[in-house]
């Protein structure tokens, strides 16, 4: 999977849009979304989000998570847990980018909010590389990893598999096969 | 392309898969070994004489390749008995426990995992080498059969940090250098850590959501259409 397919799935989350036109309730095929009256708030999904802030045709208002404060708590917490902690969502690198990028005149301190997010996913991914590195070292053969996200897991997941596949089968190798007698001529 | 090509992958393990091409180069890699009885009219072969109708005398010393060695490899019959190569020997396994990292497994391999496997082939217990490894792993206290790739497996594992590391965090940089000591096993894992870190910076960057043509089709655009048309 491809961080674009990964985007993909993070544009069914619903944002709240202040619309400027107009329009009944749409029947999309996942669901009815609207009605649209100017002024007055409306849950939408993020890719119709973009679309309408791209034509003009609302604005914009930014998840609750997405606040410099919130951030920074999170952030702080993330630096002193050894472990993953909670994200406030399960797609918030890819919404952080995605609307920082079409609607950043929407969102207080966007820059802030960036970098905040930014410090987020890197001090996450050193932890991830932590955790591999024990994982494998120790020889673990399974992991239970509740609070990380899809992003996360698609950017490291292809390698790590792999080596765990490698580890496997070198360590099976050690064992007797049962298949060893089997062609004896 | 990359995505539509599916080529067979090593085996790494007892049995290698038949038409994986890294494990066929692996398997051409010499074994030294020495001959158990008189091999007729083979001489010529192994480049140990002249004439088609010498043969090779038993007891001489021989360097065959891994397939060839497998293949007459017999617990019953006797007719090489396979000595441990260099690396796999103790001496280089204290190297590797000692520090995996310090190691060049690329010219020692490059192809050290898999070969290393397929050396568990031949458990031979008049090979004092092989005996000597199988009798440090009862000594080690462990139930399993230890042997030759338990070191491979901690070679691994020491260099597994390393190789996680350099891939995930080289970006728009020079590799040469970090892939030059890495086994043909490494490279190809480090190549998928690369990808990962990349493919995730190119979405940051916004270039994922760009189209643009497949190099195929801009080579094809090189030439003239009425070039093509013809």
């Amino acid at each position: 999977m491809e961080p674009a397919e990964v985007e993909f799935l993070a544009e069914k989350e619903l944002v709240t849009i202040v619309p400027n036109f107009s329009l009944d309730r749409i029947h999309l095929i996942g669901g009815d979304l609207g009605p649209f009256n100017p002024g007055l708030p409306v849950e939408v999904p993020v890719w119709l989000a973009i679309n309408l802030k791209q034509r003009q045709k609302c604005r914009l208002i930014p998840p609750e998570w997405m606040d410099v404060g919130k951030l920074e708590e999170i952030r702080d917490q993330e630096r002193k847990e050894d472990t993953f902690t909670p994200m406030p969502s399960p797609y918030y690198m890819e919404l952080t980018k995605l609307l920082l990028n079409y609607a950043s005149d929407n969102i207080p301190r966007a820059d802030e909010i960036r970098t905040l997010v930014k410090d987020t996913w890197d001090t996450r991914m050193a932890k991830l590389r932590l955790s591999a590195d024990s994982f494998v070292r120790q020889q673990e053969v399974h992991a239970k990893l509740d609070n990380l996200t899809l992003m996360e897991i698609n950017t490291t997941g292809t390698f790590l598999t792999q080596a765990l596949d490698h580890m496997n089968k070198l360590r099976t190798n050690l064992q007797p096969g049962e298949s060893s007698h089997s062609q004896d001529f | 392309m990359a995505e539509a090509y599916f080529p067979v992958g090593p085996g790494l393990g007892m049995e290698e898969n038949f038409l994986s091409l890294d494990d066929i180069l692996m398997s051409q890699e010499k074994l030294p070994g020495r001959a158990e009885s008189a091999l007729p009219r083979l001489a010529v072969l192994l480049g140990q004489g002249a004439g088609s109708a010498e043969s090779i005398p038993e007891g001489s010393k021989l360097e065959i390749p891994l397939w060839l060695a497998k293949g007459l490899h017999d617990s019953k019959r006797r007719i090489i008995s396979v000595e441990l190569p260099k690396i796999f020997k103790e001496a280089w396994r204290t190297v590797f426990s000692a520090d995996a990292n310090v190691v060049d497994l690329h010219k020692m391999g490059p192809y050290y995992y898999g070969f290393g496997s397929q050396l568990l082939n031949f458990e031979n217990p008049e090979n004092p080498e092989i005996a000597q490894t199988i009798l440090q792993a009862t000594g080690g206290g462990s139930v399993l059969p230890v042997s030759d790739s338990v070191c491979s497996l901690q070679t691994f594992i020491a260099r597994f940090r390393r190789i996680m590391d350099s891939s995930q965090n080289a970006y728009n940089e020079d590799t040469s250098a970090l892939v030059a000591r890495l086994d043909e096993l490494e490279r190809a894992l480090f190549q998928v850590g690369q990808k990962g870190l990349n493919d995730f910076q190119c979405w940051e960057k916004g270039q994922a959501s760009q189209i643009t043509a497949s190099s195929l089709v801009q080579n094809y655009g090189k030439r003239k259409l009425t070039e093509v048309d013809g």
